[in-house]
């Protein structure tokens, strides 16, 4: 199609009207214009990439309120660069406090730290305590005996957590 | 962006019925106390729909995820308490956002294992360095090693893992500088040449073996007695007393050329040595625990150990994920 469908107009017009309003509501969040940039940058796409499950009647109704519309999205953009931000921490945390492994090296590093966000957003449904008998069981080998012992809970229980984690990974994995 | 690339990918998401019964199956068997009929029963279930495999393949294909990220690393960062409400989220998250940056250059700058230790190595590694005095030492696997020379003495500090030694003529100072080998269990002097010095997996006791000449051992408690090892012996000794020495293993250093050598040890203590070479968890099953194992083994590809196991020995080698095996009686019972 050679001209733009409403539907593209309609989200060009927002990205033009909003764009410096959303950054600058993201800096002020942020206090720091260099990631501001980025997370706009990432509010808009997930925008656009979520357009073709919504109608275009969906996205009338919501440009209506576009500021509002577009603080949600940004919003859940924030949340995940925190969450994100919080685990490279404990990532560091960790690696800082296992003096038994070498020092990994950039590209390692990052390797890691994109898995464990990965794994990290699988595992996000879960009760603390199923997320953490999933995590001894992998991670440390752990029997579920150990594993009830360790966390104060029934054996059956560690199962079913297992069961639980095992469901949520396969569901939403890879 | 993600969801884009998941549509592309052929990579379907799984049905959420069939990922219960697939959690079903994986949570019985990983539980490492399935049955023979559990056993049986999941690989049916596997083979009933090909939607099943897909689902069970989907998960070992997790398994080599988690084998990516270090398992100590892995459980401490996810498994971090997740917040409660979001407000208090992202107010916690904040704060952590203007530290996160500091602990990052820090960390950077000041590599932390240059402030504990002066040489390491990985499992599995080995290597051997040159010292300004001449000495050599090799350092087998999953070793940690603080080197300081001054001008009264020559000290390592063997924090964890194994050391060949061997001493060098020290020319250029100007006075005899002793060369000491520090555990936490004590110390030990070089009277000769070469040896052997290891400390145990459970941090209990530090084994010396002696290839020339002699080292004299000092336990760390004061009202201990110093004893002379010579060449062609080894003992161990904790912090308080040194057992009696006996005559060397020839095996002793065979690491250093990367080769295990066993003699009809048992499986499991087979295994535990070898676990000081991989990442990971090696486990040996009750079952076969007592089968006898003799060869020379390559240490520089224990994954080739591991498969060929089952060549010479009734056993079958378990891989939950690349980095947590165990060992144990082949599935289908054996015509006996």
């Amino acid at each position: 199609m050679a001209s733009a469908t409403p539907l593209q107009h309609d989200l060009h017009t927002l990205y033009a009207d909003h764009h410096g309003w959303l950054f600058g509501w993201l800096r002020k969040k942020l206090g720091c214009g260099h990631h501001a940039a980025d997370l706009t940058q990432d509010t808009f796409v997930r925008i656009l990439t979520a357009q073709d499950k919504r109608d275009d009647l969906g996205l009338r109704e919501v440009l209506r309120e576009p500021r509002a519309y577009l603080t949600t999205v940004a919003g859940r953009v924030l949340l995940n660069h925190y969450r994100r931000l919080s685990l490279e921490r404990a990532y560091l945390d960790a690696l800082a406090m296992v003096p038994d492994m070498h020092a990994p090296s950039p590209e390692e590093r990052y390797i890691v730290l994109e898995t464990l966000h990965e794994i990290d957003a699988m595992l996000d449904a879960l009760p603390h305590k199923a997320r953490m008998a999933f995590l001894l069981a992998q991670f440390e080998g752990l029997t579920y005996a150990e594993i009830a012992e360790r966390l104060a809970i029934n054996v059956r229980t560690v199962k079913r957590y297992m069961a639980q984690a095992f469901e949520e990974c396969l569901v939403l994995g890879l | 962006m993600s969801a884009i690339l998941s549509n592309l990918s052929e990579d379907r998401p799984i049905d959420r019925a069939v990922a219960r019964e697939a959690a079903h199956w994986l949570a019985c068997m990983y539980g490492g106390e399935a049955s023979a009929e559990e056993r049986v029963a999941c690989e049916r279930w596997r083979l009933a729909h090909p939607e099943h495999e897909r689902a069970w393949q989907r998960a070992q294909r997790l398994n080599e995820k988690f084998g990516v990220v270090p398992a100590p690393v892995g459980v401490q960062a996810l498994g971090r308490k997740v917040r409660v409400d979001r407000r208090q989220a992202v107010k916690t998250l904040l704060l952590l956002m203007t530290v996160a940056p500091v602990g990052y250059v820090t960390y950077r700058t000041t590599p932390w294992h240059e402030l504990t230790a002066d040489y390491r190595t990985a499992k599995g590694e080995h290597r051997e360095i040159e010292l300004a005095d001449g000495s050599r030492i090799h350092l087998g696997t999953a070793t940690s090693v603080d080197v300081t020379f001054d001008g009264s003495q020559r000290l390592l500090r063997l924090h964890a893992g194994e050391i060949l030694v061997t001493t060098g003529a020290d020319t250029n100072a100007g006075s005899y500088r002793p060369f000491t080998v520090q555990t936490k269990h004590g110390r030990i002097r070089a009277l000769g040449t070469r040896f052997v010095v290891r400390k145990d997996e459970e941090d209990v006791r530090t084994r010396v073996s002696v290839l020339e000449h002699a080292v004299e051992i000092r336990p760390q408690s004061s009202d201990s007695t110093p004893m002379i090892v010579r060449a062609g012996q080894q003992t161990s000794f904790d912090a308080v007393s040194i057992a009696d020495s006996q005559t060397a293993d020839a095996h002793v250093t065979d690491w250093t050329r990367g080769v295990l050598v066993v003699n009809s040890v048992r499986l499991i203590d087979f295994a535990t040595e070898l676990n000081r070479y991989r990442k990971g968890l090696l486990r040996c099953d009750d079952a076969v625990a007592d089968l006898r194992i003799t060869g020379a083994f390559q240490l520089n590809n224990t994954d080739n150990i591991l498969n060929a196991l089952p060549d010479t020995l009734p056993v079958e080698v378990l891989y939950r994920t690349r980095y947590w095996v165990t060992l144990v009686q082949p599935a289908a019972t054996p015509k006996s």
